[in-house]
């Protein structure tokens, strides 16, 4: 498929998806209520818009910053199966927001979202400080890994050291929609300045492609640009995270399945990802809230469960 | 015909007035004030342990967060308040739903979901207290709130004074130095319920006692069988939630045969469901029957 192709049907498909997510859940509505939910009088208005709508904007930026910063770090990386979860920004939040729900199991869950985006961005730093400005791309991948696994068996040691005070953070760590509305669309919405700046750099990481060698005979600093791309895909996926919770697989497959449709040029490929980013992420919430209702399933099992066979299938045909 | 008019219309005003003095109440919740001025005549509970107390003054609530398992809730609870809809999870309810229900009064747990506190307070005005991880103690003191807010103070204090009178007397008929300890056993890993937890205060109230430790204590605390050992209780109560759950499998391990309640035969299994999930007037009252069967066992 090419990107020309592309771009209408996966606009399409966004629209459709938001639509279907407007309409179905717990409570069924036609196409004439939803409309009508828009309004103050209706009563379905904390439905359509205090609970479904802002769902989905949420849905559509989660799902594109995550894409997105997954598509950077496999950029900068050089490596097709790299995910953000490599810079352990995600489980650096998870560790914090599991801590500070432990240890202050009084204070309140509206602080939630700083702690767990300080815990993302220090978990970053440490990187960056283990690392220096000069390390090779595989150096950064693996003391990445490695450092994400160091906090996920942090998260395990309290998790089984205080089993049930974890109960909330267990729920947050899945990733989830639930419960989410305008404050966090507010919260998050200023780092989205973030994309065109990403989208900026599509150029340069097509030169970063080609090697460092020819990349700086080319006129690129690859060091200042994988600073600058990784600094952006750690900001826009510690701000994710402490919204919705670290959605597992999602910076992994949404990049990796656009690259196959459009290419591996940037221009089209970053914005490409970030529309089945949020195509991917509005469809498992739309499954989670209609597979069982009035039962929510975390959005975030649902993307593990389309993304962990993926992932799979990608190894064995890597082989 | 105008004077009658006024007439009227100053009764009809009188009549308003009155009836909001009559339910004016404000209760503390865990969020501090809250104040209703009707009674709620539609009420949606998130937790078992708020549609207990409703049970209790014989108020159904139109909706449950059951974790769509209607047999989850207390069968006793089941006989009061007819059937109701389910809401979804109680960790993570659906909102939908409950704003489908068009509530008057909606109950949220202040552990589980005070997240959404200002989404549920845009559906109905919000009732927000302690449910998980509540003490026997804060139970009763919840009760008592809801009690007030839909209107049935009066009714509730005779029924917490009857459930007290009802646990006087059932505590009379059981061991008082007997120490009972309560755990709730998974296929990998058993859960004891402290001296802090809210079976091991109805095992208190009951006068009976809950086994000491060293360690800090939390109320529910997973526990290996070495650890078990040291504990030692002389009444060992188990709630299976799947079977053969890991206590099964202790059974064939030598250290098994070490622990007193093993050797006297005082090992006993309860529905882990009432026991760990339902808290309230009526769950309590439930466990305690439970316990006067397994202590009046010849």
């Amino acid at each position: 498929m090419t990107a020309q192709r592309f771009f209408p049907i996966a606009v399409i498909t966004l629209l459709l998806l938001a639509l279907a997510n407007l309409m179905f859940g717990a409570v069924s509505l036609s196409v004439e209520e939803v409309w009508k939910g828009l309004y103050a009088s209706s009563e379905n208005h904390f439905t359509i818009y205090e609970y479904r709508l802002p769902r989905i904007f949420l849905a559509i930026l989660v799902g594109a910053g995550l894409a997105l910063s997954g598509a950077l770090v496999q950029g900068v990386i050089r490596n097709p199966l790299a995910s953000p979860d490599v810079l352990g920004v995600g489980h650096g939040a998870g560790l914090a927001a599991v801590c500070y729900m432990t240890f202050f199991s009084e204070a309140s869950t509206r602080w939630l979202p700083e702690v767990a985006l300080a815990g993302g961005i220090l978990a970053a730093l440490v990187l960056w400080y283990l690392c220096g400005a000069r390390s090779s791309a595989i150096k950064l991948a693996i003391t990445g890994v490695a450092l994400a696994a160091l906090w996920a068996s942090c998260i395990d040691f309290l998790m089984l050291t205080k089993p049930l005070e974890i109960n909330n953070a267990l729920l947050w760590l899945t990733g989830s929609l639930w419960g989410r509305g305008w404050a966090q669309l507010q919260a998050l919405l200023p780092w989205f300045v973030l994309i065109p700046l990403a989208l900026g750099l599509s150029k340069y990481l097509n030169l970063l492609d080609l090697g460092d060698d020819s990349a700086i005979s080319l006129g690129a600093r690859p060091q200042h640009l994988r600073l600058l791309a990784l600094a952006i895909a750690v900001a826009l996926t510690a701000a994710c995270v402490s919204i919705c919770g670290p959605i597992g697989f999602l910076g992994l497959v949404a990049p990796h399945l656009t690259r196959k449709l459009v290419g591996g040029r940037h221009q089209p490929l970053l914005p490409a990802t970030m529309l089945t980013g949020a195509c991917l992420l509005l469809a498992a919430d739309l499954a989670a809230r209609t597979l069982d209702p009035p039962i929510e399933l975390p959005a975030g099992i649902l993307t593990a469960i389309i993304g962990a066979p993926y992932f799979l299938w990608l190894l064995l045909r890597m082989k | 015909m105008l004077i009658s008019t006024f007439k009227q219309l100053g009764l009809l005003l009188c009549s308003v007035l009155l009836a909001t003095n009559v339910h004016a109440v404000t209760v503390e919740d865990s969020k501090g004030s809250f104040s209703l001025d009707y009674a709620p005549q539609r009420i949606v509970v998130l937790e078992f342990s708020f549609a207990d107390a409703l049970a209790a003054v014989g108020v159904a609530p139109v909706g449950i967060a059951d974790d769509k398992d209607k047999n989850r809730v207390l069968p006793e609870v089941r006989d009061i308040i007819g059937d109701w809809q389910s809401v979804g999870t109680r960790s993570q309810p659906s909102l939908e739903v409950i704003a489908s229900l068009k509530p008057d009064l909606i109950i949220a747990d202040i552990s589980r979901h005070e997240a959404v506190y200002d989404d549920l307070k845009k559906i109905a005005p919000t009732l927000i207290l302690p449910s998980r991880r509540e003490t026997y103690s804060d139970n009763l003191k919840a009760a008592a709130i809801i009690g007030k807010i839909v209107g049935k103070e009066q009714a509730m204090q005779e029924r917490l004074a009857l459930h007290r009178d009802k646990m006087a007397n059932m505590a009379k008929q059981l061991p008082s130095q007997a120490t009972v300890q309560f755990g709730v056993a998974r296929a990998d890993a058993l859960f004891l319920h402290t001296a802090d937890s809210y079976a091991g205060g109805v095992i208190q109230a009951l006068g009976m006692q809950t086994p000491q430790s060293d360690r800090d204590d939390s109320a529910y605390r997973q526990t290996s069988l070495e650890q078990l050992l040291a504990i030692n209780p002389n009444y060992f109560i188990v709630g299976h939630y799947t079977q053969p759950s890991i206590v099964d499998k202790w059974q064939s391990e030598p250290l098994w045969q070490v622990l007193q309640a093993v050797q006297n035969k005082h090992i006993y299994s309860v529905n882990p469901n009432v026991w760990s999930r339902c808290r309230g007037i009526m769950a309590a009252e439930h466990m305690a029957k439970d316990l006067l069967t397994i202590f009046n066992k010849p």
